[in-house]
């Protein structure tokens, strides 16, 4: 394995009725540790259901995905050992409607990893404060913006100290005023170091903060390289027809 | 004071004063809310299990399948299990469930009370199963998402985060279903148990007076439904409160 590849992903499929449907049609690819890769493409590429792969929210038809050295797509293996090291913050924030904020954030923390409570709170308390809503611990989701709940389900998957963070369309479901306070967060967290996987529609971000894109069409990766190499100087025709409509 | 008035006193004493006739009133409310509370009991276990069982089966089919051995086979007879037991206890009238029990299945007991108990409580479950079995599918999937994605295995999730959601969402459906439950053990006569309608029953039969003792059971029942009426829209408030 590959020294530094955090996740090792290799003929990667995931086929519906039977093969009639190829949602992912053979996936290579190495994730680095620290690394930002952000996933492009139209609509039903098969982004969506690449990332949900990672952490086997989709069940791959066939392929292998090395994390910390298992193939977690293996049968018989402990997906919830390694789920708590692979963070995932969703589209729709999928908060916990009935737990206060800061209990979103401790439950999984106090316990899973069995931390105690009151670390774990302060834990989540200092994560607050770096998202600027330290005053809203004690509020329910439902009483927040989108661009908050988003903010929070970062800082809740942040509260069990993943290796690597899923994004799977964090700004798709925002008001445009609200993802910009999102994207800066995940700018933030992409300076620390963070090992991040974001499949997003904003190009800005995949430009400026992503160390590697993935282009995506029809459940292969068809182009993929540093931002200025995809942006600039696309070379498939599916690429450039891509950009030629969102930019 | 007026004939009517009159009539109405010397027919209250002839039916629950004279020979302590209250007493079959008493006797019979006493064992209609035995039955009621501990059917009641087996129903939520029973029909929460039976949830567990179905959702469990539809939401890790895949999963089991693909891992395969033997747990995808007991999950699968488990579930047909549940299935045909939800087929025939909504499938056949309650009264004929009792009689089938008390007649058959527990012929030779005694404990009238008892199978009461349990036949109601069987029946009640398999509503109770579809009330929790249609709380935990309303939740949404992105629900068993996050918390799995957080690391929680399906127990876990199920407990730590989607339960939770459910009994809030669920609670005034079921304290229906209570209410539901305490009048049907109204049928509990049909096999000589001495509940709240039966011991009123008694009564007219000795004193040949239907008026008395049938409303006098029908304003107790009244009561009853109406105070766990009160209690449901209060929780029910309660709970809205809690959302804000």
């Amino acid at each position: 394995m590959n020294g530094n590849a955090l996740i090792q992903v290799r003929g990667l499929k995931k086929h519906y009725n039977d093969g009639a449907v190829r949602a992912l049609d053979g996936i290579d690819t190495d994730i680095k540790k620290g690394e930002v890769v952000v996933i492009i493409g139209p609509s039903g590429s098969g982004k969506s259901t690449f990332l949900r792969s990672l952490n086997l929210l989709e069940l791959p038809t066939e392929g292998s995905i090395v994390f910390d050295g298992e193939d977690i797509a293996a049968k018989h293996v402990n997906i919830n050992k390694h789920r708590q090291k692979m963070g995932m913050v969703f589209q729709h924030f999928n908060l916990f409607p009935n737990m206060t904020i800061l209990r979103n954030m401790t439950i999984a923390p106090t316990k899973l990893l069995k931390i105690p409570k009151e670390e774990a709170e302060k834990t989540a308390r200092d994560l607050l404060k770096r998202v600027g809503l330290e005053d809203r611990a004690d509020a329910y989701p439902s009483q927040l913006s989108g661009g908050q709940k988003q903010r929070i389900a970062i800082v809740r998957a942040l509260c069990m100290k993943p290796e690597v963070l899923l994004f799977d369309e964090p700004t798709s479901a925002l008001d445009p005023e609200m993802v910009g306070e999102v994207l800066d967060v995940m700018k933030t967290l992409a300076k620390t170091g963070m090992t991040m996987v974001v499949v997003t529609h904003e190009m800005g971000f995949a430009r400026e903060v992503g160390s590697r894109v993935i282009f995506m069409a029809d459940g292969v990766i068809v182009e993929e390289g540093t931002p200025s190499e995809i942006f600039d100087s696309p070379k498939s025709d599916r690429l450039k027809g891509f950009l030629a409509k969102v930019l | 004071m007026a004939d009517w008035l009159e009539k109405l006193k010397s027919d209250f004493i002839l039916n629950f004063v004279e020979d302590n006739r209250w007493m079959n009133i008493t006797r019979g409310l006493k064992n209609t809310v035995i039955i009621t509370i501990f059917a009641a009991i087996i129903g939520v276990i029973l029909g929460l299990t039976v949830a567990a069982i179905r959702t469990t089966y539809d939401k890790n089919r895949e999963t089991m399948k693909k891992n395969g051995g033997i747990g995808y086979w007991v999950m699968t007879f488990l579930n047909n299990v549940c299935k045909i037991y939800l087929s025939i206890f909504r499938g056949t009238p309650v009264v004929v469930q009792l009689m089938i029990m008390f007649y058959i299945i527990f012929a030779s007991s005694t404990h009238g009370v008892m199978v009461a108990i349990i036949s109601f409580g069987i029946n009640s479950g398999a509503y109770v199963a579809e009330i929790f079995r249609g709380g935990i599918m309303s939740i949404d999937n992105g629900q068993f998402e996050a918390g799995r994605s957080l690391g929680f295995n399906y127990l876990q999730t199920m407990i730590f985060v989607v339960l939770p959601q459910v009994f809030k969402n669920i609670l005034p459906t079921l304290l229906n279903e209570f209410i539901a439950l305490l009048k049907e053990t109204s049928v509990a006569g049909y096999v000589g148990v001495t509940d709240l309608t039966r011991g009123g029953y008694i009564i007219r039969g000795v004193t040949f007076s239907a008026f008395m003792p049938l409303v006098g059971i029908a304003i107790i029942y009244y009561v009853m439904v109406m105070l766990l009426t009160h209690l449901v829209s209060r929780i029910e408030r309660r709970l809205k409160k809690s959302e804000r």
